[in-house]
């Protein structure tokens, strides 16, 4: 694999994302924030009758794309920025381009823009780098 | 959870607090809990999933998501809005391998924005494998919305 400067990262498809997830999410985290689980709390913020994803699962979608890309243990670093909440039910695809290739102590590096994409916009979106010996 | 607005010097004095510390354990049934809720299929060997380095970090240097709530003396748990995390790994994270951690408030600071104010408080946790090599770093920024009194 010749990855370049611009490359597209082939993306990552979560179809809906499900609540019952983010209620396994938020016991594993220990996560008492209710808006994970209670579709009211939710509904009082006027934000809808949808259950808010943990941002955690929504970076989760990234590395799965990551993964798929430069292989099990590639990611060296990620920057995550939250504009907008993911819902259950969302359609989410994780998408992401590389910004620049570079050597560092005889190893390859892909610095990337990732974000998720649902109807065009960006819920998230940040930057990941990925050791590219490891393809 | 409180109603009223902590004072900005009490915010400003959380810098430096110092978490207890501790080691943690990333159990196996616990990563193929987490990689399912990812959406992805169990990872080769003993690799843990990268998304453990939100909770392990937390959990491992002996405080909670409750606790970093109660420290920034947060209205209510949804006043809490997250603005970045910023992860690096110095290596792949693994199942069944203990992790000493230690966990620190590097930067709290009051915020006005467009009329309104927030605390914005940010935590550093470090990790290490058991021969003191580090493992990953991560750095959690969240505001903490306050209301006027």
């Amino acid at each position: 694999m010749n990855i370049k400067q611009g490359d597209e990262i082939p993306s990552w498809d979560m179809p809906s994302v499900l609540p019952e997830r983010m209620r396994t999410m938020a016991a594993i985290l220990r996560d008492p924030y209710p808006v994970h689980w209670d579709r009211s709390v939710v509904e009082k913020m006027g934000l809808g009758p949808r259950t808010i994803n943990q941002g955690p699962l929504g970076l989760s979608y990234m590395v799965n794309m990551l993964h798929e890309w430069t292989g099990f243990g590639s990611i060296k670093r990620l920057r995550m920025t939250f504009p907008l909440p993911v819902f259950e039910g969302d359609h989410i695809i994780a998408k992401g381009k590389v910004t620049a290739v570079r050597e560092e102590n005889g190893e390859r590096f892909a610095d990337c823009e990732i974000w998720l994409d649902r109807d065009g916009s960006r819920p998230l979106e940040g930057s990941a780098t990925v050791l590219l010996s490891a393809e | 959870m409180t109603d009223d607005m902590p004072s900005e010097e009490s915010i400003n004095a959380l810098v430096g607090h110092q978490f207890p510390g501790g080691t943690y354990t990333i159990a196996h049934w616990e990563n193929f809990l987490l990689t399912e809720c990812t959406g992805a299929e169990p990872l080769p060997e003993d690799l843990a999933h990268p998304v453990a380095l939100f909770h392990v970090p937390i959990l491992g240097a002996g405080t909670s998501i409750a606790e970093m709530f109660e420290l920034g003396q947060a209205e209510s748990g949804v006043s809490i809005g997250i603005e970045s995390y910023d992860w690096e790994f110095f290596k792949p994270l693994r199942e069944e391998r203990p992790y000493n951690i230690t966990g620190v408030i590097s930067s709290a600071e009051r915020k006005q924005q467009d009329g309104r104010t927030y605390d914005r408080i940010q935590f550093q946790f470090d990790l290490h494998d058991q021969d003191e090599a580090p493992a990953a770093r991560t750095t959690v920024t969240w505001h903490y919305r306050r209301t006027a009194p």
